[in-house]
């Protein structure tokens, strides 16, 4: 639905901005899709006088006009026929663009044209091609086009919502604005002369479809002149994105937009019979409609018909058979109620979508009718002349008495908890067209107006009432507490289910510490998880602190688990650690992980060649859990924990935070928790990470376009060098082809001289711009190649 | 004469080609019958001896012949070449009962298990989680909580204490405390964590855990307490399970009831697990008592809440039918792997 601000007006003194409306529109529950600028286009046009106009010395077909822009007098070379001097007339000056033509300044034959004089089709005012538009002689000249032809003006789209059939209309609009900004509602009057000659002797009316057709009101006028319309309706069906066609169409067009409610003209000299039928189509009967397709009828279809053929499709469309042209002189004006049921079947049946039946299928009003009808007679009778017959033909088989609705204002209070007075909400409603009838303390009673049939129960009314005070008026109760430290939540549970993931079995061991288990781990006497907290009364000296490290009991569970003959272990802890904080009465309390892995790496296992868990297994679950917390550009350097054997152990460094070991346990050191397996540790600070890092959820980015190429290199490599110096070399080469490089095979032995390594991996590459050609690549290639040979002695194998 | 014979040819074609079992056979049998030296073919080579009239019908007769006898080698070429991948197939059959390639993900420990239905349960009941510290003031552990200097509960026996007035919390009510102290009602959240008491045996450990509930709003009445246990205990429990409270006394709450459900386990007609009495006891509950408000700056008058307190190592005991508690801190892996 396309509303005009300056259409609005007419009804409600809004004193609102085109901006602010829209505020209150979508407040209102009217959404606004899109606001267009009207006029904007013709504000570069002005209006200019011809003071002189002579003949073009060396073209007949051209003239030289003097104009006066209000400004200045210039020269302009203009080639339209129907030019006269004293005329107002449309000026394009030096400078302004007609579509993509920008008018510059230029020579005709000769002569210089500052400018060019418009026709209409040229300002895409009407296809009017044949001269200049000439303006009336009392414009003002150096006005620009749109303030002259008042086409400035705001035209909002809005999606009314189906309930809402009563906002199809500017009065609709208006009506609900002015309920909300109680502000008065202008209605227009209708006022018709009636001709002395009675409707009755000039055409006759049968209903046969009472159900379907719940109103159909008729009206004659005879003589009168068809013609374009004035150009203040023009434009108003324009600023509302209807096609003027002609004055009587124009009206009937004008009036819908107005109530919201459609009519039809038909020609009256075309009626067979001078008898309207209002019936059921036969099946197969054809019916050519303005639309120039012809249709099938069938006996599910609604028809305004005379005696021998469908003039329309009720409420949808008319038909060429019986529409208004240049030629008709006596018209019947249709005002009509048609049953949305009868409308959206035929309508979607047909694929035909009009705006008559896009308002017919969402329920109209059956009172609305006799009043439209006069307001569309009497500017007919004012814009096309004419006699209007007396009276109307009017079938109304079954009026329907308005529905009295009522309301509790303590049912207003008890749903929508605002205190709001009787005297309010009358106030709110009677400005919605509604009328008290009938009140007492408890409970007040509306009228509803035939218009609002969506308003039937109480609730209704309440939401009515909300919608007009303002949703957001209402006082919300809840504050948000942010109890939950969210983050930190999920971040326990991400950090579980990745050791799960991993294979890793959950324990729960107490809190109480062995102090004797510190010693055996080695920690020196500086070591902060020295500082322990001591229970005074514990269960027993080996549980007499608050633990600082899961560890010991991580390698007891695993022992207890070996002494029952479980040998392939995974096993986790996440729970807090405890230390004594300097100066304060309580201590500190930290989530710490800790995982333990021995034996195999894929026990239970018949499909593939089995082996023992080593480094790359540990240090792949700590890559996992630090994924899930999405910490990226940790460093992997050698551990400097006590109770790991040196290189086979990772300190995992962010920048400078240490937030985490990884590694296998020094053998010694487990002897003295009796274990004698191989054993891995994942040992994880998560209160740190949470604490000091700062980390960002994974951002979409964009599937590369172009195919991903896969190429397989093997390396040798002097052991001296680690694999992040190379990986790194190899990006650096190209970071925005080079996407990522996956190890394959990692060799020493055999073939392969002592001191160096095998390491094969593949290249991902792509571009985001290219397909990238063989050439290309080996280019790459051999460049990668040449720079490692440089820079690490690294050989191709 | 000719019809008998083309009728003979095809009859015996037809059996050969039927009899075919691979496309070598089949490639014999083209040339056997419709190749250069095929009967077929001579019979067509024949067609200029006869005399005129008689030839078109003849050679139409043949032509059917040649037609019928290639249908029959194309037909069975098809069945040829689906009994081929049919047998093929059948080579490829494999053992279906031998174990799949699953990955062998490990298990959380069921008393987490628990933690988070407990909490994702409450929080779908609007309510948000607490954390707190596991070694806490006496104030926050009993003065707060309308328990007094003499009150049994204080006893050393009961507590571990690490300082004169700093111990091991004995519930989470600690942490309501703390949230009343820094944030303003209303507020409505669960805290669960670690405990300690000092006491250990099958169904005591001295570490435990345990959650806790607090509403504080205007209007909050005890059936709102009522209805909030009857909705967690047949979340957690299943819909079939009744749950009841009857008085009892805790120092912070006023009316204080203890909450019990009907047993999991004989559904009330009487067992070992609920002592053949047909209920399980699952913790406390009761109105905050105006004390605990008042002595936190909450004004008593506007405001009412209530709290309730739950055992999650019960609960998972109750869920997973673990007889002892001391399983739950064993971390057998025969045990924790029970629970994936």
């Amino acid at each position: 639905m396309n509303i005009s601000y300056n259409w609005l007006k007419e009804y409600i003194d809004l004193q609102l901005s085109p901006q602010q409306l829209i505020d209150k529109m979508t407040f209102a529950g009217i959404e606004i899709e899109a606001v267009e600028e009207l006029g904007k286009e013709l504000r570069q046009f002005q209006v200019a006088e011809i003071i002189e106009k002579k003949p073009h010395p060396n073209a007949d077909q051209l003239s030289i006009c003097l104009v006066n822009t209000g400004q200045e007098e210039i020269q302009v070379v203009c080639g339209a026929p129907n030019c006269k001097s004293g005329q107002k007339v449309v000026l394009a000056p030096v400078g302004s663009k007609i579509g993509d033509l920008e008018i510059k300044k230029v020579k005709l034959r000769g002569e210089e044209s500052y400018g060019m004089l418009c026709s209409e089709k040229e300002l895409g005012i009407s296809d009017n091609h044949e001269g200049i538009m000439v303006l009336p002689d009392n414009s003002e000249v150096g006005k620009d086009l749109a303030t002259q032809l008042g086409l400035n003006d705001v035209r909002y789209e809005a999606e009314i919502t189906p309930n809402r059939p009563d906002l199809l209309g500017m009065i609709g609009i208006a009506r609900d604005l002015s309920a909300l900004l109680n502000r008065k509602l202008q209605l227009p009057v209708a006022e018709i002369s009636e001709d002395k000659t009675p409707i009755e002797t000039l055409l006759s009316l049968e209903n046969t479809e009472p159900k379907l057709c719940q109103r159909y009101l008729a009206r004659v006028i005879k003589g009168v002149k068809i013609a374009p319309a004035p150009a203040w309706l023009q434009n108003r069906l324009r600023s509302v994105g209807l096609r003027p066609i002609n004055n009587v169409v124009d009206i009937t067009n004008f009036v819908m937009m107005e109530y919201g409610h459609p009519l039809h003209a038909f020609d009256y000299d075309k009626i067979v019979g001078k008898k309207i039928i209002v019936r059921r189509a036969k099946q197969g009967e054809k019916f050519t409609a303005l639309d120039e397709e012809t249709y099938n009828l069938n006996s599910s279809d609604l028809v305004i018909a005379d005696s021998e053929k469908p003039m329309a499709l009720a409420g949808i469309i008319g038909g060429t058979n019986s529409h208004i042209t240049a030629e008709t002189t006596n018209i019947v004006l249709e005002a009509a109620n048609f049953h949305y049921i009868g409308i959206r079947r035929s309508s979607s049946h047909h694929k035909i979508f009009t705006d008559s039946s896009y308002r017919f299928e969402r329920g109209m009003s059956s009172v609305t009718n006799e009043f439209i009808s006069k307001r569309a007679a009497s500017f007919i009778l004012e814009i096309a002349g004419g006699e209007l017959a007396k009276g109307a033909l009017d079938s109304y088989p079954n009026p329907l008495p308005l529905n009295i609705v009522k309301l509790r204002p303590s049912r207003v209070h008890k749903l929508l908890t605002i205190e709001i007075s009787s005297e309010q909400i009358k106030q709110y409603l009677e400005a919605l067209g509604l009328k008290q009838v009938d009140s007492n303390e408890e409970e007040l009673a509306f009228q509803i107006p035939s218009f609002r049939q969506d308003l039937t129960r109480e609730i209704d009314l309440i939401e009515e009432i909300i919608r007009l005070h303002g949703y957001n008026n209402v006082q919300t109760f809840q504050k948000p507490q942010n109890i939950t430290d969210t983050h930190r939540f999920y971040a326990r549970r991400r950090v579980q289910d990745a050791a799960v993931n991993n294979g890793f079995s959950e324990i729960i061991n107490w809190s109480f510490g062995d102090p004797d288990d510190l010693d055996k781990l080695q920690l020196a006497p500086e070591d902060p998880r020295r500082k322990t907290v001591k229970i005074k009364n514990p269960l027993g000296p080996s549980f007499s602190i608050m633990r600082s490290s899961l560890i010991p009991q991580l390698l007891k569970t695993a022992l207890y688990n070996i002494h029952h003959g479980q040998e392939d272990l995974k096993l986790f802890e996440l729970n807090k650690v405890f230390s004594v904080r300097r100066g304060q009465k309580l201590a500190n309390e930290e989530l710490q992980f800790s995982g333990l892995m021995c034996g195999l790496a894929q026990p239970n296992i018949w499909h593939t060649k089995t082996r023992q868990v080593d480094f790359y297994d540990a240090k792949g679950v700590a890559e996992d859990i630090l994924q899930i917390l999405h910490i990226t550009n940790v460093s992997w350097l050698p551990s400097e924990e006590p109770f790991y054997q040196p290189g086979q152990a990772a300190k995992i460094a962010y920048k400078k935070l240490i937030i985490g070991n990884v590694g296998k346990m020094d053998a010694k050191i487990a002897a003295t928790f009796n274990l004698e397996k191989p054993l891995y540790l994942i040992d994880i600070n998560l209160e740190k990470i949470l604490r000091e890092i700062k980390t960002k959820l994974p951002q979409f980015q964009p599937i590369p376009k172009f195919p991903t190429v896969q190429r397989d290199i093997s390396l040798l490599i002097p052991a001296k060098y680690n694999w992040s110096k190379v990986k790194k070399a190899i990006f650096q080469i190209n970071p925005k082809i080079i996407k990522n490089i996956n190890i394959f095979d990692e060799y020493k032995g055999k073939n392969v001289e002592k001191g160096w390594r095998s390491i094969s991996f593949s290249l991902q590459l792509s571009s985001s711009t290219k397909t990238l050609t063989d050439d290309y690549i080996n280019n790459l290639i051999q460049k990668i190649i040449d720079t490692l040979k440089n820079r690490f002695s690294i050989q191709m194998r | 004469m000719e019809n008998t014979d083309l009728q003979q040819i095809v009859e015996q074609a037809s059996q050969e080609i039927a009899a075919a079992e691979n496309e070598h056979q089949l490639n014999l049998l083209k040339s056997k019958y419709l190749g250069k030296k095929s009967t077929l073919n001579g019979m067509m080579k024949k067609i200029g001896t006869l005399p005129p009239e008689q030839r078109p019908e003849f050679g139409q007769k043949v032509n059917k012949a040649k037609k019928r006898v290639e249908k029959l080698l194309e037909g069975q070429a098809e069945k040829v070449k689906e009994a081929a991948y049919r047998k093929a197939v059948t080579q490829e059959a494999i053992d279906l009962t031998m174990p799949g390639r699953k990955t062998n993900f490990g298990s959380l420990h069921p008393i987490t298990k628990v933690w988070r239905e407990l909490e994702d349960i409450f929080m779908s009941l609007g309510f948000e989680v607490a954390e707190g510290n596991d070694i806490e003031d006496e104030f926050h552990n009993f003065d707060a909580l309308n328990t007094p200097p003499d009150h049994p509960a204080r006893e050393l026996s009961d507590t571990f204490y690490i300082k004169d007035d700093v111990l091991l919390r004995t519930q989470t009510s600690t942490v309501q405390i703390r949230v009343m102290q820094s944030h303003k009602p209303p507020m409505r959240f669960i805290s669960p964590g670690r405990c300690y008491r000092n006491d250990n045996d099958a169904s005591h450990s001295p570490a435990f855990h345990q959650v806790e509930a607090l509403v504080v709003d205007e209007g909050i009445t005890f059936a709102d307490l009522r209805d909030i246990l009857n909705i967690f205990v047949k979340k957690m429990f299943g819909p079939h399970i009744e749950s009841r409270i009857r008085p009892h006394f805790f120092p912070f709450t006023e009316p204080s009831a203890e909450i019990d459900i009907v047993c999991v386990n004989c559904r009330g007609k009487g067992c070992h697990i609920c002592k053949n009495s047909g209920w399980l006891e699952m913790g406390g509950a009761g109105m905050v008592d105006p004390n605990v408000f008042d002595q936190l700056g909450i004004d008593s008058e506007k405001y009412t809440g209530y709290a309730f307190g739950l055992g999650i190592d019960r609960i998972a005991m109750l869920k997973y039918n673990i007889p002892d508690m001391r399983l739950l801190f064993e971390n057998d892996i025969r045990f924790l792997q029970q629970f994936k």
